[in-house]
């Protein structure tokens, strides 16, 4: 009796704790009704609302190794210089490389916010697509000519 | 009638087993045939499929700058295959090929000892194996390329690792590839287990995934595109991509590896690239390696 009680405790304690795990940490598919342009808005939003939404995703993305890169920065150096300008004030931004070298990119800072903001999301909305639309390339398969 | 039972059942067994070693790559078999087929129907007549393959492409271009009926090995070389004006200058290259006296560099590496007395020819007794990576190992049940496993030799010998992407081990992989090449021994990659199917299929997978902010997926460019032009220069096809490698880069100004290659496509296409030993870098090479079975190993050689 003792060891069915047992059982059940652990079975419980299980499923709670994975209920909340699941629940704080957003997954891969957790993107799929998010409106991009509603969320990623500075107007709408404020910039800092905007920048952590950007970290949340774009941490997924990271997990899924599905990152965006431009002209040599990685999202999450945009993200990073994002929330210096934040706190300094400054009104541009100019993150640093995947090498962590200054890079050429230079933004206002609102728009370095949103576009971290709209490369984390998408990142993941693509992969979403994708695995039901990549064999539409392949020839033989969903490929017709 | 004792041995004869055994004899049956041995029969039995070992007819169950190549039956079952051969199942596992009946997909990817059909995709490679598919592949050629698609590729060989492209080429057939650029200007008169133009509107299948070729909407955009100016006429003229498609009239005059394009060879006609290529056949599957004919794309051993790449889009130098097809563009005519690329292949004149490829040809002039080659005269002098810049990477002529890296094979003689990677001879040295490959028979120099370590500080153990060992060496890479320890590891690798035989140099022609360039076809036969990535492999993919049914004891550790994953793929291994031929970066990761010059790399796990020198750990093992208790060396420093090379960098994956160019340097000593491009230099050496040049030595292997010529090596294979001379021994005119060809891509030769095996899918021996459902694991291994299953690599194949999420390297496949990934090769089509449309990826990055540009959203472009590999086949954007070297299977729907190839052949297409980007400012001057024609895409390449899947087919046969590979077999080249090392190769000098004249954008580079030396050797890269594959990986240094696969690198900077993923990041074209606007996504942080997978690391150079990582089970995604293996496994789409896996799959870029068996569309090529067949075809002759030719490298090092020379890219723009």
């Amino acid at each position: 009796m003792n060891k069915l009680l047992n059982i059940s405790l652990v079975s419980i304690i299980t499923i709670v704790f994975g209920a909340c795990a699941s629940s704080s940490s957003p997954s891969l598919s957790s993107v799929k009704d998010i409106d991009v342009e509603k969320v990623c808005s500075v107007e709408n939003n404020g910039i800092e609302k905007v920048i952590q939404t950007a970290k949340k995703y774009n941490e997924i993305a990271k997990k899924n190794e599905l990152e965006f890169r431009r002209l040599g920065v990685n999202n999450t150096d945009l993200i990073i210089s994002v929330e210096e300008a934040i706190k300094t004030g400054a009104k541009e931004v100019n993150p640093k490389d995947f090498k962590g070298k200054a890079s050429k990119t230079k933004l206002p800072v609102e728009f370095g916010a949103i576009r971290a903001c709209k490369f984390a999301i998408s990142a993941l909305t693509q992969a979403n697509e994708a695995k039901t639309t990549w064999r539409l390339a392949v020839p033989g398969d969903g490929y017709e000519y | 009638m004792l041995t004869r039972l055994l004899k049956a059942s041995v029969l039995t067994s070992f007819a169950f087993f190549s039956l079952n070693a051969t199942q596992f790559d009946v997909q990817a078999q059909k995709d490679k045939k598919e592949l050629v087929k698609y590729f060989e129907a492209k080429f057939q007549d650029p200007y008169k499929n133009k509107n299948t393959f070729f909407p955009y492409s100016p006429e003229e271009e498609l009239k005059d700058g394009y060879e006609k009926g290529l056949k599957h090995m004919d794309f051993g070389i790449g889009s130098y295959s097809y563009a005519k004006d690329a292949k004149e200058q490829y040809e002039a290259i080659k005269e002098f090929p810049p990477y002529e006296d890296k094979i003689e560099d990677g001879e040295e590496l490959y028979t120099k000892e370590f500080a153990n007395g060992n060496s890479l020819k320890t590891c690798f007794p035989d140099p022609t194996i360039g076809g036969d990576y990535p492999y993919f190992d049914t004891n550790r049940k994953e793929v291994i390329s031929l970066t990761t496993a010059i790399n796990e030799c020198l750990e093992s010998n208790n060396e420093k690792k090379w960098n994956a992407k160019k340097g000593k081990m491009a230099t050496f992989q040049a030595f292997l590839a010529y090596s294979t090449a001379e021994a005119q021994k060809k891509m030769n990659i095996k899918i021996p287990t459902k694991e291994a199917q299953e690599a194949y299929e999420r390297g496949k997978e990934y090769y089509y995934t449309q990826r990055g902010y540009l959203k472009l997926s590999c086949a954007t460019c070297h299977i729907q595109g190839a052949g297409q032009r980007v400012r001057n220069e024609k895409l390449s096809p899947l087919l046969g991509q590979i077999t080249h490698f090392p190769v000098y880069r004249l954008k580079w100004g030396g050797l890269g590896t594959l990986e240094r290659r696969m690198s900077g496509c993923v990041k074209d296409q606007g996504q942080v690239p997978p690391k150079n030993d990582s089970k995604q870098m293996h496994e789409l090479l896996y799959f870029m390696a068996y569309m090529s079975n067949d075809m002759p190993i030719d490298g090092p050689d020379v890219r723009k």
